[in-house]
């Protein structure tokens, strides 16, 4: 069991995508960077940037952390909302879309993009939400 | 008679909340008024009713509180019977029997929790709760069916006390949604629509208790609170000679205003959404108050389009509008222009929207035209299948204006007819249907032109003189105890009028006698050949998963360069596979109406109702390419699953 967000969430949670998704199958040959602004993090409401960049289908990065350098990191579309609705997306209660379709995250960036990514992105959230996980 | 007897009644409760407002002149329920929650409405009666017999929730101490509140004054039945033809009676008289059945002991008080007692302390120990019973009566007109989720009913008074309430959530990390009079949601949430539009927990907002309506006759405008309806603010404005352009009835216009910047018939001249809002009061997600007059804000009007904007839940919650009223003309008339065809029919309404002729203008439908008129659902069918086979009517260009305006629509139109023949309809349509099989109609039905022969030829006098009828004949449709009261309605001219109808709107709910509906459509450019083919768009669904789908009415808007139209699918909400179909058809009208440049479907605009025309239908977007299309479908599936799952 490890920490939700923690930087040993995020190793198991990449070398797991990276082990049981087929890039072109299942993650479309995706080219696409994205912030996640997870804030309201317990127990200091502090907030916690979760980065993810895939090239070709291949994750690069998955990197998680507070350091306000991460939020510089190029992204296409930023997702920010309260840890509460990650919970939710990470542990399969809601689909990331529906989410923003809830008004519980805010996101930026590229609507006609996002949209060539939703399923990947879904699927790659199905892959994560194995990883055993603790809030 | 039991709760089981009752269910086929409670199951079709449309939650159109009509029962909340005085629109028949009889009052309101008195429990209802009293005590607030839907519980205590008919409406409420009617969904607990429902859910006690359906064993989706167990009786606590207050059944006994809402069974008794009732003192069976008999008003719900008038209101209801009126516009949907049930008795909600029969909903509190099997309650009443339950309850006799309900060992006193089972009866037991709901413990509060930190989260109510929290509420309580804000707007006051009577007006918000955690009791299941009351939960229970806000479902499928707020909370999905079947929800497990934990839910609490708070009814604020105040700004501040809202402004709290959204406090409170966001401590407890919690999630809210504000509710008007239910009647989106009675309709979108018996729909796939269910899930992005309600919570799935947490602390449900009713603002019925937000009355206040000022008017100022001066600079013609009101300013209300989000509890106000449609018809409350309409019978306010006509008190100084004024108009609201105002949805439905029972909608509240706040919510309305909000969710769908209310588009009516008379959206022709006074427009739609920020062309009359003048400035709102709303809380935002961190309990901010703000307003659209503020210098500070972002651009209140920006917005996304196209279909990753679609939003069903509201980012604010709009405490405060000003809106613009319009003055009423001394001699506004009605006319009708009958036409077989809806090509001749956009094309004659089209040209009267260019010329900005008609207050009130819009193209109505044949269902429209019958269902809201007729008094019953089953006269309603047979008069849709007169005016279909014997008059060939099908659709009616339906406009309000000045006498010189009324004069140009008589010289450009084929036929037309006025307020004396549509009271005759009004008052004459069981004898009407009555007819069915006469010599006359099929006298008629062999004209080269029936609509000339009846509306503009020498059959015109026989047709009226056959339908010749008063209030008395009409009654003797209704349940027997109930004719002398309806009588007397139907002999108050405003029932009769139809100014006074499109103004107050209270007969659109009709159309959910015998079924539920879902509304289709949108906006799009006002040419023909885009109009038609979002018909089409919208037909083929239904006619593919065996939906009874019918035109609406369709309005246009900025002197016909654009245009709205409601389609209607109807459905039996009640049968899981009618909903399946219906919620495939709703689908497959999406991808069909994306792939028309222009098209924003209805529930694209939700969420956008004070939002400028300009930030969400300008420019028009191209149609969705294959390719494009075949992500929407992705995107369909990681929000709904798959078809078999809806």
């Amino acid at each position: 069991m490890v920490k939700f967000l923690s930087q040993e969430w995020a190793e198991q949670a990449k070398k797991k995508v990276l082990t049981e998704l087929d890039k072109a199958k299942d993650l479309k040959n995706m080219n696409a960077s994205l912030l996640n602004v997870v804030q309201n993090v317990p127990p200091d409401n502090t907030t916690i940037y979760y980065y993810i960049k895939f090239t070709g289908g291949n994750l690069e990065e998955l990197v998680t952390g507070s350091d306000e350098a991460l939020k510089e990191k190029p992204a296409d579309f930023i997702v920010a909302g309260d840890y509460t609705t990650f919970i939710q997306i990470n542990n399969g209660q809601m689909s990331s879309s529906m989410v923003l379709l809830k008004n519980r995250v805010k996101m930026t960036g590229n609507k006609m993009k996002a949209l060539t990514i939703t399923k990947p992105i879904d699927t790659y959230n199905n892959c994560v939400k194995g990883v055993q996980t603790e809030y | 008679m039991n709760l089981v007897d009752v269910l086929e009644t409670t199951k079709k409760e449309p939650h159109c909340g009509l029962c909340k407002i005085d629109f028949l002149g009889t009052g309101v329920c008195s429990a209802g008024k009293k005590h607030g929650f839907v519980a205590y409405w008919p409406e409420g009666r009617m969904e607990l009713a429902r859910a006690l017999a359906e064993h989706e929730v167990e009786p606590t101490e207050t059944l006994r509180d809402i069974v008794n509140s009732c003192n069976l004054c008999g008003i719900c039945d008038r209101q209801c019977y009126f516009v949907t033809q049930r008795r909600p009676t029969q909903a509190q008289h099997a309650l009443q029997n339950y309850l006799k059945t309900v060992s006193p002991d089972k009866l037991k008080p709901v413990q509060e929790d930190e989260i109510v007692k929290g509420l309580r302390a804000i707007v006051g120990e009577r007006f918000a709760t955690n009791d299941p019973l009351i939960i229970a009566s806000y479902t499928r007109s707020v909370i999905k069916q079947k929800s497990t989720g934990k839910y609490y009913i708070v009814m604020p008074q105040t700004t501040e006390e809202i402004v709290s309430i959204v406090n409170l959530a966001n401590t407890y990390k919690i999630p809210f949604i504000p509710r008007g009079n239910g009647t989106f949601f009675g309709v979108a949430l018996q729909t796939l629509l269910a899930e992005p539009a309600s919570i799935e927990q947490g602390i449900i907002i009713d603002l019925w208790r937000m009355k206040h309506l000022e008017v100022d006759p001066e600079s013609i405008t009101a300013t209300i609170e989000p509890g106000v309806t449609s018809f409350e603010l309409q019978k306010a404005a006509h008190a100084h000679h004024l108009r609201a352009n105002v949805a439905e009835a029972e909608s509240c216009v706040i919510a309305n205003a909000q969710n769908l910047g209310i588009v009516t018939t008379w959206s022709n001249t006074y427009g739609w959404g920020t062309d009359n809002f003048i400035d709102a009061e709303y809380i935002d997600s961190t309990g901010t108050i703000q307003h659209l007059s503020d210098k500070e804000i972002p651009n209140p009007y920006a917005s996304e389009q196209g279909l990753l904007s679609l939003s069903l839940i509201p980012s604010v919650i709009v405490t405060k509008l000003t809106l613009k009223l319009h003055q009423i003309l001394p001699d506004e008339e009605a006319i009708f222009v009958p036409f077989s065809d809806l090509p001749d029919a956009l094309d004659f309404a089209h040209e009267l929207a260019r010329r900005n002729i008609g207050v009130s203008l819009a193209v109505l439908s044949r269902k429209y035209l019958t269902e809201f008129i007729s008094p019953t659902h089953e006269i309603a069918e047979d008069f849709n299948d007169i005016a279909e086979k014997y008059l060939k009517l099908n659709y009616v260009v339906d406009v309000i204006c000045d006498s010189q305006s009324k004069k140009i629509v008589e010289e450009l139109a084929p036929v037309s007819f006025g307020s004396e023949m549509l009271k005759s309809l009004i008052l004459g349509s069981s004898k009407l249907t009555s007819m069915k099989d006469s010599s006359l109609l099929k006298m008629i039905g062999e004209e080269e032109d029936p609509l000339k022969a009846v509306f503009g030829g020498p059959m015109r006098k026989h047709f009226e003189k056959g339908l010749a009828t008063s209030p008395k004949e009409l009654v003797k449709v209704f349940d027997e105890d109930l004719r002398e009261f309806f009588e007397k309605l139907y002999s108050k001219p405003e029932l009769t009028d139809p100014i006074w109808l499109h103004s107050f709107r209270i007969l659109p709910c009709r159309m959910e006698r015998k079924h539920m509906w879902m509304y289709r459509g949108g906006y799009m450019p006002g040419d023909k050949n885009t109009i038609l083919k979002v018909v089409d768009a919208l037909e083929k669904p239904a006619q593919q998963y065996g939906i009874d789908g019918a035109f609406g009415f369709l309005s246009y808007l900025e002197r016909g360069k654009l245009a709205h139209l409601e389609y209607d699918y109807y459905y039996d909400h009640t049968d899981p596979d009618a909903r399946k179909r219906v919620n495939k058809a709703i689908v497959e009208s999406w991808r069909r109406q994306f792939a028309i440049r222009g098209v924003t479907p209805l529930e694209f605009i939700c969420s956008k109702g004070l939002h400028r025309k300009e930030h969400i239908l300008y420019p028009f977007l191209p149609g969705l390419s294959e390719e494009e299309l075949e992500h929407f479908e992705e995107l369909i599936e990681t929000l709904f699953g798959g078809e078999d799952t809806w």
